[in-house]
């Protein structure tokens, strides 16, 4: 797939934790990464990398101490907490390795959950799309079902049909076969491929997996909180 | 349509959440429950019985002046108020008739005795006066007729029935008639039986002419009180002021008081506008357990519920959406409390009501639903900005 223009920016990004003695912890130094539209990327490196930290900062779940994260144009740090959570409503879908379903509320529920928080207004209709979603994902027979009466692989496509539903620029996948059998898993990052294939959706994939992360067209490897290697 | 908008979805959302865990939203809801069923069974007890004092004094009728021995009521309804004053006899009663204005001089002794008939025998208030008493309080007569100032005069042995007295004794009214019973010994014939008028002190009353009970019941010829009957409403001011100077030659001032009916149900309203507010200050009491109780289990459900505060968080939610999702939560509970409780005390106030003065009103409804909300938004708001002050990302990371 061929990529256009820069969807997210981070330029020079520092994460510092301040320890319980007081001494700093940096989880991530000088950070400089483009993700683009329309790519499939993933970010791999060992348990303790700060492959996490980083996936969080792109779906604007943390702020950085130091450095730039530049969305549509604009600075993330110094949006407040509001901004942030409506930029984070329409602009990232997430994809978690514990699939993050609410057992309380049925597979449409759950897909419809980021839609009952958005601020926009839709030149379409979330609950068609959400049937839509369900049927391309073969889950439809399962809309009034709730997660926890369903299969892994099931309650994967159905977070995945969830981080669809606000149609966002960009999907974020953390460990996403982590909890599902070889199988399965690879059932999942299919879907993932057809999706950047065949509809552009741009992807970002967090694994520990080398044999994952070669299915992309990008892997970034993170170690001790810097990018060590980015091979497209 | 599942994609619901603002509150509705925040209502949905919480009764979909209450319906999953009804033991323990029961539960949480039971102290509030507690709480406003006992503040409105305390008003309504405290307002049932104003009323019923208030219709008792209010019968009496509007140009009524009584003469109550010590501070009477405006001792601020201090029981001891109305002991340790002058006792009157009938030398105040020859004073007072001779003032101009009064329409009715009426001495009374009260005194509770048992009254026996041929086979029955119950507690009574009987009631010593003269004629004029009839009148003055309105008592109409159901069978038979009443004594008059001839039976006064001559201490005829007769009595005058309430309704439910000759109902208890007789079994029916019209049978009391020409029958025989006893008062401490002092044997009375019953000449008649007073219309029911659903007064209890009234309607359980023995009335009898007071030189009568002179001697036998009254030992000591003297009266608790002596009401007068005002030829006009205008003059009672008047008159109260003639009668303080002739009582005033043989009494201190302190030792009876002479008050019309508007002072007393102003003295009524004030006892129990204190008394209420002391009944609801109590009720208040299991009310904030109640809303301590909701804090408590709203912090516990935060706690459980850290993950799913991140999952929303990650999906767009804001500090405020989740803030008044958990108020909502909160408030829903004690509201549900407070609705339930209002309920099972309307219930009781419809039981008990036949036979005890207690009366619910608007202000009481109004009040259960206000505070139940209030307590629910008061004691949520801690744990729901907990709830919102949480990181999303630490949140969605909690196990």
């Amino acid at each position: 797939m061929k990529t256009t223009s820069s969807i997210i920016s981070l330029k020079d990004v520092f994460k510092e934790y301040i320890l319980g003695d007081e001494s700093v912890f940096t989880a991530l130094r000088k950070i400089n990464l483009d993700i683009c539209e329309g790519e499939f990327s993933s970010i791999i490196g060992p348990s303790g990398s700060g492959k996490s930290t980083l996936m969080h900062m792109i779906g604007l779940l943390d702020k950085p101490s130091r450095g730039e994260i530049i969305v549509n144009g604009r600075d993330v740090a110094k949006l407040d907490d509001t901004q942030t959570s409506v930029l984070r409503n329409s602009y990232v879908g997430f994809v978690f390795q514990q699939f993050n379903l609410l057992n309380k509320l049925t597979v449409k529920e759950n897909i419809l959950l980021p839609a009952s928080y958005s601020q926009k207004k839709f030149d379409y209709d979330p609950e068609e799309r959400a049937d839509m979603l369900m049927e391309k994902f073969g889950i439809l027979s399962k809309k009034e079902s709730f997660p926890n009466k369903i299969s892994g692989g099931q309650q994967q496509r159905v977070a995945v049909a969830r981080s669809l539903i606000m149609k966002p620029q960009l999907i974020l996948a953390d460990e996403p076969t982590g909890n599902l059998d070889h199988k399965t898993g690879n059932e999942i990052i299919d879907l993932f491929e057809s999706l950047n294939d065949s509809e552009g959706i741009t992807i970002v994939m967090v694994t520990h997996e080398m044999e994952l992360a070669e299915r992309t067209r990008r892997q970034i490897k993170v170690f001790d909180g810097e990018i060590i290697s980015d091979k497209q | 349509m599942i994609v619901l908008r603002g509150f509705n979805q925040l209502l949905i959302s919480a009764f979909a959440d209450f319906k999953r865990d009804k033991v323990r939203t029961g539960l949480t809801s039971l102290g509030i429950m507690i709480g406003v069923l006992s503040v409105v069974l305390l008003i309504a007890l405290g307002l049932g019985l104003k009323n019923y004092i208030r219709d008792q004094f209010e019968s009496l009728g509007a140009n009524l002046v009584m003469i109550l021995p010590g501070a009477g009521f405006s001792g601020g309804g201090n029981p001891a108020s109305l002991t340790g004053g002058a006792e009157f006899d009938e030398k105040d009663v020859s004073s007072i008739k001779k003032l101009s204005n009064i329409k009715y001089v009426v001495p009374v002794f009260i005194q509770s005795s048992t009254v026996s008939s041929a086979n029955e025998e119950k507690k009574v208030s009987v009631m010593g006066a003269n004629e004029d008493m009839f009148s003055l309080l309105n008592v109409k007569v159901q069978a038979g007729e009443l004594w008059t100032k001839s039976d006064v005069d001559k201490k005829t042995k007769v009595a005058v029935l309430g309704y439910t007295v000759a109902e208890n004794l007789f079994k029916y009214p019209s049978e009391a008639l020409g029958k025989t019973i006893r008062i401490e010994g002092l044997r009375l014939k019953v000449v008649g039986v007073a219309k029911k008028i659903g007064n209890q002190e009234r309607d359980e009353a023995a009335f009898v002419p007071y030189t009568t009970t002179f001697g036998s019941i009254n030992t000591k010829k003297t009266f608790f009180a002596i009401y007068l009957g005002i030829a006009s409403q205008d003059l009672v001011s008047d008159v109260k002021t003639n009668v303080e100077k002739t009582l005033l030659r043989r009494y201190d001032k302190d030792k009876f008081s002479v008050t019309e009916q508007s002072e007393i149900l102003s003295s009524i309203n004030q006892i129990f506008a204190i008394l209420n507010l002391f009944l609801i200050a109590i009720g208040s009491i299991s009310l904030i357990v109640g809303g301590v109780g909701i804090m408590n289990i709203m912090y516990a459900t935060v706690t459980e519920r850290t993950r799913e505060v991140g999952i929303r968080r990650a999906l767009g939610a804001t500090r405020k959406d989740i803030l008044l999702h958990f108020l909502t939560e909160s408030t829903m509970l004690s509201l549900f409390g407070g609705i339930i409780g209002l309920i099972l005390a309307t219930i009781i106030v419809l039981l008990i009501r036949n036979w005890f003065p207690v009366a619910i009103n608007i202000f009481a409804v109004v009040l259960a639903i206000g505070v139940s909300s209030a307590i629910g938004i008061f004691f949520g708001v801690f744990p729901a900005k907990k709830a919102a002050d949480l990181s999303p990302m630490e949140a969605i990371r909690y196990e």
